[in-house]
């Protein structure tokens, strides 16, 4: 595996059964996302982006294949760790369609909770919330709730928190589903310059074809498989 | 490290705490129960304790003088006095009168007692009003809860009774307050019938005798005998049945309250159990409230312990916000309840540890509907 690649995936399978029927999703697909790229994810609606998102997110367990996240090897046909949730909190960041923000926890607190989880002292984890938080330019809200602030504000603070476990990836579903154009754009734009900074991988599904020229890749799902695509 | 629990809680600080009254007002009648349970058991106790006699002579055959009815001639006095080991013995009456006061009737427990004699059963602790019965005739010493004052005249049966003393907490095992009247006037009262019943009764050429009977003579024994063989003696040769102050306290607390009793406890589980299961049920509403918080959490990789330690501190914070409402509710409330009611720190303490106990069994629902949650349901809308 290149030492630039955080997201490799070889020959992933994905079925399930509906009814008596057997779904395919994906057939033996393989791609590859390097750090710093910003990927969309595009398909019709059904064809499985989000199983797709999930399975590389360690949420959905595919049917057969390999899946690479960063060094390592995290399925080979089964799951190599029980502990799943472990290599969310530590490797991947969720940003979803809403903010989908704790409402019972402040903006510090939504930011902190997995670093602190993770054993990051609170101290060190404010820190760096607060520095994530002046990037956004929303430091001054800090210790409002996800109620007290806006729409473009709490996605903003969605993103802080994708991005405070220090994460190797970013998985992104429909992040400017619930946003206007302009602010689907600057959501994007931000998304990108997150991408080359951190040299983070971001995978965004999305539906918004003003957002694909925005993106470094596209992909999409055909006939089954992953499919690189030009605009 | 951040507590999920603590932060709730003060996100919805008055829900919260309305509900915790809610379920605290439930376990407030389980205390106040428990406390209905105590008073019965005392009040059972109040005039045995007060008249502390070493033996109960009743009828043959009888469970006497509370537990069923008993008569028996009064001059057996006189006879188990002369019994070696006896100290004293006297006559004593019991009965339910109803006094006319206003604005209803008042159901009384009338004791009958020689006021010269060597028992008193009205504790002179009890006496806040007055003193006790001197004369032989047409006084009474009252409950302070029966409806008359010191002075008032009372009419019953063809006599009118002063008022001379008033106590307070005498009453009866079944919780009525206790009248005392004079050993004379009660057997007049209870035995003697109205002229018109007597004239019918000699037509029919019975003759009353029952003037002289009484409901037991109670004794107290000497110093260094042995209560048990006074009694087997006079059992065995005086042909009536006998009871010990332990066996009158044990007939009294069995027999006469048992049942209450076992009334009030199915009543105070059921409640707990009422209780617990609307703890359950607000827990799992709750949980189904943060159902899509729990599956991104879940899904960010917080793991499981960290949301079930939410779920189980919120129920026990709960249980015991409910557990400290019941108990404000019980002692604000307590005194103002017809029955005796007694709150004791013990039964506090063990309803405590059930409440926390069943907190923890209610958790189990919401920490159920925790492991079962699909991170999987927070992506995709």
């Amino acid at each position: 595996m290149s030492t630039r690649q955080s997201i490799k995936v070889e020959n992933l399978t994905k079925r399930f059964t509906k009814g008596t029927e057997v779904v395919s999703i994906v057939e033996n697909t393989s791609f590859s996302i390097d750090k710093g790229e910003l990927v969309a994810l595009v398909a019709p609606s059904g064809a499985g982006k989000t199983t797709l998102l999930m399975m590389i997110g360690c949420v959905e367990n595919p049917t057969s294949g390999t899946i690479y996240l960063g060094e390592e090897k995290v399925y080979e046909n089964k799951w190599l760790t029980k502990e799943t949730r472990k290599i969310r909190r530590e490797k991947i960041g969720f940003i979803f369609q809403a903010h989908y923000l704790i409402p019972f926890l402040t903006v510090l607190e939504n930011i902190t909770l997995v670093p602190q989880t993770n054993g990051v002292s609170k101290a060190e984890s404010e820190k760096f919330a607060m520095e994530l938080l002046e990037y956004f330019d929303i430091a001054d809200k800090a210790h409002s709730l996800s109620s007290e602030l806006s729409g473009g504000q709490n996605q903003r603070v969605a993103i802080a928190r994708a991005l405070a476990n220090k994460p190797q990836i970013i998985l992104a579903d429909e992040p400017t589903a619930a946003l206007d154009s302009q602010r689907s754009v600057a959501v994007v734009d931000m998304l990108k310059k997150i991408a080359k900074e951190q040299d983070v991988a971001i995978v965004m599904v999305t539906h918004d074809e003003a957002m694909l020229p925005l993106c470094d890749r596209i992909l999409n799902i055909e006939n089954k498989k992953v499919v690189d695509m030009k605009l | 490290m951040i507590n999920l629990a603590q932060k709730d809680v003060s996100h919805s600080l008055g829900k919260f705490l309305v509900t915790a009254m809610g379920v605290g007002l439930l376990l407030g009648i389980v205390i106040v129960m428990i406390g209905i349970y105590r008073g019965m058991i005392v009040e059972a106790k109040v005039l045995l304790d007060d008249i502390d006699a070493d033996l109960w002579v009743v009828q043959e055959s009888t469970l006497g003088p509370f537990a069923e009815a008993s008569r028996i001639n009064e001059d057996l006095k006189y006879t188990i006095r002369v019994i070696d080991g006896i100290k004293n013995a006297e006559a004593m009456t019991f009965q339910n009168i109803q006094l006319p006061s206003k604005p209803k009737p008042t159901r009384v427990v009338a004791v009958g007692y020689d006021p010269n004699g060597t028992f008193n059963p009205i504790n002179p602790t009890r006496i806040i009003q007055g003193r006790a019965l001197q004369r032989n005739h047409y006084e009474i010493v009252i409950a302070d809860n029966a409806g008359f004052k010191l002075d008032d005249n009372i009419l019953l049966g063809r006599d009118e009774y002063k008022v001379v003393g008033v106590t307070h907490g005498s009453v009866s095992s079944g919780g009525d307050p206790l009248v005392f009247i004079s050993l004379k006037d009660a057997q007049e009262l209870q035995f003697l019938y109205t002229n018109n019943r007597i004239r019918n009764d000699r037509a029919r050429g019975m003759i009353n005798n029952d003037a002289h009977m009484v409901n037991t003579i109670v004794a107290k024994i000497k110093p260094g005998y042995d209560v048990n063989s006074i009694a087997n003696e006079l059992r065995r040769f005086k042909h009536k049945a006998v009871f010990t102050q332990q066996e009158q306290n044990d007939l009294l607390s069995k027999n006469l309250i048992e049942k209450s009793s076992k009334q009030i406890g199915m009543f105070a589980v059921i409640l707990i159990v009422v209780s617990t299961i609307i703890i359950a049920l607000i827990i799992y509403t709750m949980t189904l409230e943060k159902m899509k918080e729990i599956a991104i959490m879940k899904l960010i990789g917080i793991p499981n312990s960290m949301i079930i330690k939410m779920v189980i501190q919120e129920t026990i914070l709960l249980g015991l916000l409910a557990f400290t409402f019941g108990s404000i509710f019980s002692h604000l409330t307590y005194d103002k309840f017809p029955k005796k009611v007694v709150l004791e720190t013990p039964d506090s303490m063990a309803l405590f540890v059930v409440i926390l106990i069943a907190s923890i069994l209610a958790s189990f629902i919401g920490v159920k509907k925790v492991v079962s949650a699909d991170p999987a349901t927070a992506i995709g809308g």
